[in-house]
């Protein structure tokens, strides 16, 4: 734990010196709550009752959504893939660290730091601004951290795989983007998945991208509650040792490659 | 401390075929060369030397240090380093060494160096009082609180070179890896981090192993060294060895009172004339000085003379330009 906090001190370090990215970042998400939460007051003013929650949930969802957006893509394939290319991987495998650990430390850090910075302050803009309503009891804030935790680390291990792949590919921009393209309209980033019709509606159901915004959403919210709440939170749990199990395979292999033959 | 023994690195490369169709067929059965790049070395290290290993672009030195720090898996051969077997307790490894490469940083771009300090405090886990007691020698020596704010992609390259330094050295390994960590340093600065280097294996009886291009390095810092050339060690011993052994030829600088005719002494070549002061080279072992300064004053009045040593760059380029096929036979 005192390596994650230690990795996230880094990044106030780092984004102290980068003021203007931060204002960029903030007022950007600033503009998307405004422009998604007018959206879907258009679309319920045309067909009421159409998307089966209340217009007050509906725009919780779509304001939360942006705000707790920066939490994820935290970006390990593209420092990965770097490190390969410039030979900078040695100088990480010299540490007494395991790489895997190492990468999840380091964005775990940039969450956090992400929480704090961006994240909370959006949220209370959203809450003073934009009509954000509080979770029903303080047990659904819980099992919604909770789940936002559990999908966090299902976004890690994606985005890890996707760095392994890319130094065996050594071609990580076309990938990354029909990855981030894909997990994004999956995720239920910007419409519930309960509006995906039939087929898109079963694909979205088994694949783990929902794990990411989809299912803590849903819960805030109040559209998953009692066991389909367990549910959700299993969904997500037996996705993450999945991919987990696969992220330390794969890792395995590439890094005796790249030890073996020198980067 | 360190135990090598037949340590070979071979690296795959795939042979590229010419044209399209070529590089279509490479695609599905692609043909290996190997290159080795190091070539069944033998050495061993014992605590608190303090090592020079040089050779040309391309012997063998990072290869050979990135198998040591357990980041390159041999193809061949023994490694020990103090009781581990590097690439296959790597984090253990990574524990009891520090390493320094001068092309690469260890730091975060862009946190200060005191973050980055801190941060390798965390993953190496090292007890408080240890961390302020470096820290101290750190500004004492490397006057590392003149930078210590500052983040990393704001120094200057001897800064960084400090900063780096103290980060290898922050949990106080019992070996330390140095590859080419003054390389464009300024004169003042590699003064510098020659003497600490100097400090830190003497005070603190860390073992040291370190390449350099500079033969100054060689000659300040280390009691050893190493050759290393086409991936064969061709020669391992104390400085003064390798002046006698390779160091045969000796120059005679005479300062004449007046202009005299270039002339030829016996047994020895007249390299260089430049008005009344005159260069002659001889082998040492051949003909002793004195013969030849009397032979040269019976015939001249002579003002001045020195005899020169040749300089330690002089000889190591004189190893590095023979052919591999002698090392065989020559290299113990």
């Amino acid at each position: 734990m005192k390596t994650f906090w230690a990795f996230a001190r880094q990044h106030f370090h780092a984004s102290t010196i980068y003021h203007f990215d931060f204002w960029l970042r903030v007022s950007s998400i600033l503009i998307l709550m405004y422009g998604t939460r007018w959206l879907w007051i258009t679309l319920y003013t045309q067909r009421p009752g159409a998307f089966g929650v209340s217009l007050q949930q509906m725009v919780t969802y779509a304001i939360l959504s942006m705000a707790i957006q920066n939490l994820f893509f935290t970006g390990p394939p593209y420092y990965m893939a770097q490190q390969v290319r410039s030979g900078a991987i040695d100088v990480d495998l010299l540490k007494p660290l395991d790489f895997h650990f190492h990468m999840l430390a380091r964005s775990t850090g940039e969450m956090l730091f992400r929480v704090i910075v961006i994240a909370l302050p959006a949220m209370l803009a959203g809450y003073f601004l934009f009509d954000l309503q509080l979770p029903a009891t303080w047990q659904t804030g819980f099992l919604f951290v909770v789940a936002l935790l559990l999908g966090y680390l299902v976004q890690f291990h994606l985005e890890f795989l996707l760095g392994t792949v890319a130094i065996i590919t050594l071609e990580i921009h076309s990938i990354d983007w029909a990855f981030h393209a894909t997990s994004r309209f999956f995720s239920g980033q910007f419409v519930p998945l309960w509006l995906f019709p039939g087929m898109l509606g079963t694909l979205a159901a088994v694949l783990p991208f929902r794990s990411i915004f989809f299912t803590p959403l849903s819960i805030y919210i109040g559209a998953l509650s009692g066991s389909a709440i367990t549910q959700a939170l299993r969904f997500q749990l037996i996705w993450l040792i999945i991919l987990l199990i696969i992220s330390r395979w794969l890792w395995g292999r590439v890094q005796l490659r790249i030890i073996s033959q020198g980067g | 401390m360190i135990q090598v023994e037949h340590l070979t690195k071979e690296y795959k490369r795939v042979l590229r075929r010419e044209g399209f169709l070529g590089s279509v067929r490479t695609l599905f059965s692609a043909q290996y060369e190997t290159i080795p790049a190091v070539n069944d070395i033998s050495f061993r290290i014992d605590e608190g030397e303090l090592v020079g290993y040089i050779g040309p672009n391309g012997a063998g030195k990072s290869t050979s240090i990135k198998m040591l720090c357990g980041i390159l898996v041999p193809t061949s051969g023994q490694i020990e380093v103090n009781g581990l077997i590097p690439h296959k307790e790597r984090m253990k490894n990574a524990r009891q060494i520090g390493a320094v490469f001068g092309q690469k940083t260890q730091l975060w771009w862009d946190v200060p160096v005191i973050e980055s300090l801190r941060l390798f405090r965390d993953i190496y886990k090292v007890p408080e009082a240890q961390y302020k007691h470096n820290l101290n020698m750190f500004n004492d020596l490397l006057d590392l609180h003149e930078f210590q704010n500052t983040p990393v992609r704001q120094l200057s390259l001897g800064q960084r070179l400090r900063a780096d330094m103290a980060a290898a050295l922050l949990h106080n390994p019992r070996l330390l890896f140095l590859d080419e960590p003054m390389i464009g340093v300024d004169v003042v600065a590699k003064e510098r981090l020659r003497t600490f280097i100097k400090e830190i294996n003497r005070d603190q009886k860390v073992t040291i192993l370190l390449t350099t291009h500079d033969m100054t390095d060689i000659e300040k810092v280390c009691s050893r060294i190493m050759i290393i050339d086409h991936g064969r060690i061709v020669y391992d011993g104390s400085l003064e060895q390798i002046r006698a052994q390779y160091g045969k030829q000796r120059t005679l600088v005479v300062e004449f009172e007046e202009e005299v005719q270039d002339f030829s002494a016996p047994n020895a070549e007249l390299k260089k004339s430049e008005g009344k002061k005159k260069w002659f080279e001889f082998n040492r072992f051949e003909t002793s000085p004195s013969t030849l300064i009397a032979d040269i004053s019976s015939r001249y009045p002579i003002l001045d003379l020195a005899v020169e040593e040749p300089e330690i760059e002089e000889i190591v380029r004189t190893i590095y330009q023979r052919k591999p096929e002698v090392f065989g036979t020559e290299a113990k």
